[in-house]
């Protein structure tokens, strides 16, 4: 047990009427967005507010929602192929946006982390919305499959789209330019910038990794071994002795951390984190700390202290656990499970102080 | 805490044929059939619910995996987020489509393979007109990866045309079970829980094609049945199997088999689809008589008498 660790305790639980599939926090940390397969988006507030819901269950699944950085907006896609975008800093939120891609699904969103540029996948294309204009600043050609991926460069200039055959980074400043292509022998399902930009890298479906610096793309490492595919990616906020982030990685049951090592002959280094007997669905590092938390389909998240040592499992989703998404001020940890279980953990307030550096 | 309610794998059911030949009529008696149970129906190509049908085989490191280009994963992952799941997957795939990247995606990926369990290929046929397409790379694959093949539009030909058809349908695909249909009439329990790829399954092999002793190849994929009695050495065996998949993995549609190795009690059966390779330790054999090795190919430019020898080099 780690020197000072402080239990997180549940503190609230909610339920939707079926599987959670995407869960996200708003920056300000008053309050958890959660959609569902049933096509349900609600608002729901840390305190003693009443939930609000934004859509109630349509009957069609919420694949993928998304919070601006400045708070002002939700958006939200899924299988009837709109993306809807509320705009919440009024007193009550507001629809503002309805934007209909029938029959193509919305599977993928992310916000610019420094504009109100919604970033959305659409079968084999990507588009991106504005919120000034309110109107679809460009529509992006994947062309070699659909999009099972994308991510944006911390500074905003880089949109990234990956699937088959690998990632497509665009700028944005000229999006009608040919993206840039980071050729995968194998379709790409997860892909994440790393917190300081140095770092992109892709999870694989034939059970491999591959990351680039992006200053040097054409020199890429990639990991082999991995039990499955790399279903989902995580890069840590604090840098290691030599400048790097960890990036945390998870494929069937295992979660794998790698850290640059200062050899470069020994590229990455790798650990296993094996506690999970289920699939391990998300994976997240808690804002500004090495805290790791990975939720699985065996019914818990597990807390890795510094990425490696175990230290606390919780539970409350006993079908298993689909989402994860640590409050931006990291006291606060919450997640989704597969039969629509919505809870939300604490560190105790003693724990205030508490530095895991 | 693991999960162990409602865990049963969903049977999905691939619908293949040229345009034309009768996949509509077929699904949606099918879809009539299933009433009252949740069928969900992946069309290929066609808008959002849609997959990919090209397969670019990676022949230098014979890796199949990499070319599946997950969007069919997607769509099945995307599916079964539901406590309610569905009953039944039905994935047509367009006339001009290759079934074997459909198939593959339901042996390689760990998720599609949990949630999922591939019941049979149906290959529909019009039995007038399919002769304008006979010698397409479409209806060969069609015809050599199907479990059941429905001849379709029966009333537009005679039963000559039909027997013709029939033979020359079996030299491509000895293992295919074939019905003759008008409108695509067929009684539900022949194409619906055939569970064609459950290894449990009993190698079934068109006893007339078993009994022919030369086979002419006229047809660009074939069938080659091997019949051999005798135990296996593992090892050779093993050897032997990986430089023919390697080697001609992409000639290779489908094959199956049931082998006798030597010093176990257990029959081994296995099947496979282009490289990919699923076998396993079966049942005890009921008696020595039983005790024999059938394998079938059904693939092109396979050399019958170099795999029997082959073969027969494997045996102890």
């Amino acid at each position: 047990m780690a020197a000072n660790w402080q239990d997180f305790q549940p503190i609230w639980r909610g339920e939707l009427s079926e599987y959670v599939t995407a869960i996200a926090w708003l920056p300000n940390g008053k309050s958890l967005v959660a959609g569902s397969a049933a096509g349900e988006v609600m608002l729901l507030p840390t305190g003693t507010k009443e939930a609000i819901a934004l859509q109630t269950a349509t009957g069609q699944s919420i694949d993928c929602l998304a919070v601006s950085g400045d708070g002002r907006f939700v958006a939200a896609g899924g299988q009837d192929g709109t993306v809807k975008i509320w705009q919440i800093n009024s007193p009550a939120p507001e629809l503002i946006t309805t934007l209909e891609n029938k029959p193509a699904w919305v599977d993928h969103m992310a916000w610019s982390p420094t504009a109100n540029h919604l970033a959305f996948s659409l079968g084999r294309y990507g588009q991106v919305w504005e919120a000034d204009a309110n109107a679809i600043a460009t529509t992006l050609n994947f062309e070699s499959s659909s999009v099972l991926g994308l991510d944006w460069h911390p500074d905003g200039k880089f949109l990234a789209l990956c699937g088959h055959q690998g990632a497509r980074v665009w700028h944005i400043d000229d999006w009608d330019d040919d993206p840039q292509w980071l050729e995968i022998p194998s379709a790409s399902v997860a892909i994440a910038w790393s917190t300081d930009g140095r770092y992109l890298a892709n999870g694989n479906l034939d059970g491999t990794l591959m990351m680039v610096e992006w200053q040097l793309p054409e020199n890429p490492w990639v990991m082999r071994g991995f039990p499955g595919k790399v279903r989902q990616l995580a890069w840590s906020q604090p840098m290691t002795a030599i400048g790097s982030p960890l990036l945390a990685s998870c494929s069937a049951e295992s979660v794998v951390v790698w850290e640059r090592d200062a050899d470069e002959s020994i590229g990455w280094a790798s650990q296993v984190l094996e506690a999970h007997e289920g699939t391990v669905q998300a994976i997240a590092f808690q804002p500004d700390t090495l805290l790791l938390a990975s939720a699985a389909e065996d019914g818990w998240v597990c807390l890795w202290h510094n990425a490696q040592q175990l230290v606390q499992v919780l539970d409350g989703a006993p079908n298993g656990f689909s989402c994860l998404s640590w409050h931006p001020h990291g006291q606060l940890l919450a997640a989704g499970g597969q039969n629509g279980e919505l809870l939300m953990w604490s560190q105790s307030a003693a724990g205030k102080g508490f530095s895991k550096h | 805490m693991v999960t162990t309610e409602t865990n049963h794998a969903v049977p999905v059911t691939v619908l293949t044929g040229y345009l034309g030949a009768g996949k509509t009529t077929l699904l949606n008696r099918i879809l009539t059939h299933e009433h009252g149970k949740k069928v969900a129906v992946i069309v290929n190509e066609f808008g959002e619910v849609g997959i990919d049908n090209q397969l670019v085989v990676d022949t230098d490191n014979g890796c199949i995996c990499c070319t599946v280009r997950g969007d069919l994963i997607r769509i099945i992952g995307n599916l079964m987020k539901r406590r309610d799941k569905f009953d039944h997957l039905v994935i047509e795939t367009t006339g001009l489509a290759d079934p074997a990247p459909v198939i593959q995606t339901f042996f390689m990926d760990e998720d599609v393979q949990t949630q999922t369990s591939l019941d049979a290929v149906v290959t529909v046929v019009d039995a007038k007109h399919i002769w304008q397409h006979w010698d397409s790379d479409e209806v060969q694959e069609q015809i050599a990866f199907a479990d059941v093949i429905l001849l379709n539009k029966t009333d537009l030909v005679t039963e000559q045309e039909l027997d013709e058809l029939e033979q020359r349908i079996r030299s491509i695909n000895a293992l295919t079970k074939i019905y003759r249909t008008r409108d695509a009439q067929v009684e539900m329990e022949n194409i619906l829980g055939v569970q064609a790829f459950d290894l449990n399954r009993a190698l079934e092999i068109d006893p007339q094609f078993l009994n022919e002793s030369a086979h002419e190849h006229d047809e660009t994929v074939y069938s080659i049945a091997l019949v051999e009695l005798g135990a296996l050495d593992g090892e050779k065996l093993n050897s032997w199997l990986g430089e023919l998949l390697r080697t001609q993995g992409p000639d290779i549609f489908r094959m199956k088999g049931i082998l006798n190795l030597a010093g176990e009690d257990c029959r081994f059966v296995f099947q496979g689809i282009h490289m990919l390779f699923d076998g396993r330790r079966d049942r005890p054999w009921k008696s020595d008589a039983e005790r024999k090795n059938e394998l079938v190919f059904i693939g092109r430019n396979l050399d019958e008498a170099r795999l029997r020898e082959d073969f027969r080099a494997c045996l102890v």
